[in-house]
């Protein structure tokens, strides 16, 4: 499943990033958040949520969470 | 010797920079508040050496290939320009994230010190970092700072100052045989290994936090809108309207009654000099550069309030709360912070806009950030809602939320006019956590804008009234010209052709008010000045006299202005391209003759249909029927419409 049906609150690992930007792909990695590494939904909304990697916080929009596969 | 400071975004770079060098530098809790490198010498109390040492600001990246033009600045700066020292700024609150990037640095073989900094933040969720151990796993020094309370940093520099020229080795070696991404795991799991021996956390990364917490409102989807909506108007109110909240208008009214006394007291000291010599120094530099600076209060107050809204992390909540709306439009909300640093100033904001990594959307952005009314035409703002909407304080608030709307409509005729991507667009922005906002720094920045709105005061707006008053005291024949007779004069006769231009939005051919449009183009505030000094008004900064004078009525015989034409002006000002130093930086961030040559024209077609509406409407609302030059602006609105319309079928058939 992607990271739009994940639950709150629970850590999950990345299976893999299909976005088909290749740019962004390279950025997400950067940031840690590329497959193998856990993610972790903080809290979601309507088109977007928050998800913690590593040690921050990103706010990404449902587009981008449904490319996360968990 | 030059050290440069390298690391994640929002690590503290600029922080130390300023805290290194003594300079005030911008600031901000959000990644990506530097765009550009600078350089500056290191406070010779820090340095223990006699060598002159330099410390290079950059922007933040988190590796060495880049996302967005920002980041490559620093790349290309740390390969081409060979500092002598990189000082790694590491945020030890994410230490495996900004590893990844250090573990890069260290391949260039240039020396290297690892500034561990917001450490106090750490102390204070129980996370400790074995420095020894990490200093000994990286292979260069660690040094622990905290750079917002200037500690560590003396230690930081003489251990820099001891690595010239020395040797750098690789902490983590890339064998050659793997793909690119293989090697980037492998770096990463290397970092991750030094991660979990070197550091201990009492909170768990991903557990629910105050901050978390708080987030949870601000970016609710609809609280998060009113959030911003009276936290944007609170700005607004406090700065500039009247009220029991109104700070600066109350420390206006101060300003602007010793600048009268001083006027006054010049005025009399001069009686009987030269005429022309009285009303250069009076009705010129006087009255005109003593209109701009009475408002500085109101300008002063704002820039204390948005940097108090730009440090505390606010700023990428917006964000997220904008996000949606401006998705429709074709932006995201990463237009959203260059539209907020543009109710300072303009410059700053159009650079911002580096942060954008989709072209179309970063020049769309570029070119309109600047219609969010800036500090310069604050006092412009102020003077028009002081003198003809004394009873409303909402006009002057209001101008910022029209600015907000005309950038959405801007943004969806751009999008009209370019086509949708076909690239889905997607949106991501680091929420760091919440900080309290330091006063002393908000009065620090503020007292900074404060000295350069003041120094701009006396050298180009002074000079722009001086050469104003002279314009207008000889005819073409250089000849001075006698009093009632001022539409013979230089200034008159090379406005008075923009003034029919003008009619449409202000119904009547005001050279006057042409002249004032105009010099507005080299800065703002000369709007407020050179109207000061064509209609001779020595009373004229003090909005609260004009309205003891007999409200609208005496002002309008002056200025010969309606209320509905005042506003008209007022937006047509606002509204129009911005300063000549704003254009320059929008020419410098859109890299295309194209673009700049469409965006000058978006905004006086803009600036016009806005000021044309305005006055229209409020005439036929306020007389029953419309304004003067309804026919001739009517036509030229419909020709901007044709154009755009024009461009849009142009681009669906393409």
């Amino acid at each position: 499943m992607s990271l739009a049906d994940a639950h709150m609150g629970i850590d999950y690992t990345i299976k893999n990033i299909e976005s088909g930007d290749a740019n962004l792909e390279n950025f997400l990695f950067t940031l840690g958040c590329y497959s193998g590494e856990t993610v972790t939904v903080i809290s979601r909304k309507k088109r977007s949520l928050i998800m913690a990697v590593k040690n921050s916080r990103y706010n990404i929009d449902l587009e981008l969470a449904r490319a996360i596969l968990v | 010797m030059r050290l440069a400071l390298t690391g994640n975004p929002n690590s503290g770079k600029t922080t130390m920079f300023n805290a290194l060098t003594a300079s005030s530098e911008k600031i901000g809790n959000w990644s990506g508040v530097t765009v550009d490198s600078k350089e500056k010498e290191i406070r010779s109390s820090l340095c223990s050496g006699v060598e002159k040492l330099v410390a290079v600001d950059l922007p933040g990246a988190y590796s060495m290939s880049s996302y967005s033009s920002e980041e490559s600045i620093t790349s290309e700066y740390i390969k081409n320009e060979h500092p002598d020292v990189l000082i790694n700024v590491v945020d030890a609150t994410n230490l495996s994230r900004s590893l990844f990037f250090t573990t890069q640095l260290l391949e260039l073989g240039i020396p290297l010190v690892v500034a561990l900094n917001k450490t106090d933040i750490n102390n204070m969720k129980g996370t400790k970092i074995d420095e020894t151990a990490l200093a000994e796993a990286l292979g260069c020094p660690v040094v622990n700072t905290v750079s917002t309370a200037k500690q560590g940093l003396a230690e930081l520099v003489e251990t820099a100052a001891g690595l010239v020229g020395k040797e750098q080795k690789p902490a983590f070696v890339q064998t050659d045989t793997v793909s690119a991404e293989e090697a980037d795991r492998q770096r990463f799991a290397f970092v991750n290994d030094i991660v979990e021996k070197v550091e201990s956390r009492e909170q768990l990364a991903s557990a629910k936090t105050v901050s978390d917490r708080i987030d949870e409102v601000i970016t609710h989807p609809l609280i998060g809108w009113l959030v911003f909506a009276v936290v944007m108007f609170g700005v607004f109110y406090i700065s500039q309207a009247e009220g029991p909240l109104g700070v600066g208008k109350f420390f206006e009214g101060i300003l602007t009654g010793w600048i009268e006394t001083f006027q006054e007291w010049l005025g009399g000291r001069l009686d009987g000099a030269n005429p022309f010599l009285y009303a250069i120094l009076i009705d010129g530099i006087v009255g005109g550069v003593g209109a701009v600076l009475g408002f500085l209060p109101l300008v002063m107050v704002m820039y204390f309030l948005i940097a108090l809204l730009e440090d505390c992390g606010y700023m990428s909540r917006a964000s997220v709360v904008l996000d949606p709306v401006f998705k429709k439009v074709g932006l995201s909300g990463k237009s959203v912070i260059p539209m907020v640093i543009g109710t300072g100033c303009g410059i700053p904001a159009v650079m911002s806009c580096r942060v954008i990594p989709d072209e179309r959307e970063r020049r769309t952005t570029a070119m309109l950030a600047t219609f969010m009314p800036c500090g310069a035409k604050l006092p412009v703002i102020a003077l028009f809602a002081g003198a003809f909407f004394p009873d409303a304080s909402w006009v002057g608030p209001l101008m910022y939320f029209v600015g907000i709307a005309i950038i959405l409509i801007g943004a969806l005729i751009i999008k009209a006019i370019t086509g949708m991507k076909s690239q889905k667009s997607y949106f991501i922005i680091e929420l760091p956590e919440y900080k309290r906002p330091s006063l002393k720094f908000a009065a620090g920045s503020m007292l900074e804008r404060a000295k350069a709105y003041i120094i701009k005061a006396a050298t180009v707006i002074l000079v722009c009234n001086t050469v104003v008053q002279v314009m207008q005291s000889f005819d073409w024949e250089l000849k001075l010209i006698e009093e009632g007779m001022e539409h013979t004069s230089i200034l008159a006769g090379i406005a008075g052709p923009f003034a029919y231009l003008l009619v449409p939005v202000v119904g009547i051919a005001s050279w006057q008010l042409a002249a004032a449009a105009i010099t507005g183009f080299i800065a703002k505030e000369n709007v407020v000045g050179t109207l000061a000094t064509v209609f001779a008004l020595t009373s004229f900064i003090d909005t609260e006299a004009l309205e003891l004078m007999g409200s609208g009525d005496t002002v309008a015989s002056v200025m010969g202005l309606t209320r509905a034409a005042a506003l008209a002006y007022l937006m047509f000002n606002l509204f129009t391209p911005p300063c000549f130093a704003a254009i320059g930086a929008l020419n410098a961030e859109l890299q295309s003759r194209r673009w700049l040559a469409a965006a000058i024209g978006f905004q006086l077609a803009i600036g016009f249909t806005v000021g044309f509406f305005v006055f229209q409407i409020g005439t036929l609302i306020a007389t029953g029927s419309v304004g003067a030059g309804f026919f001739g602006g009517l036509i030229a609105v419909a020709s901007f419409v044709a154009v755009i319309i024009g461009l849009i079928i142009k681009n669906r058939k393409a």
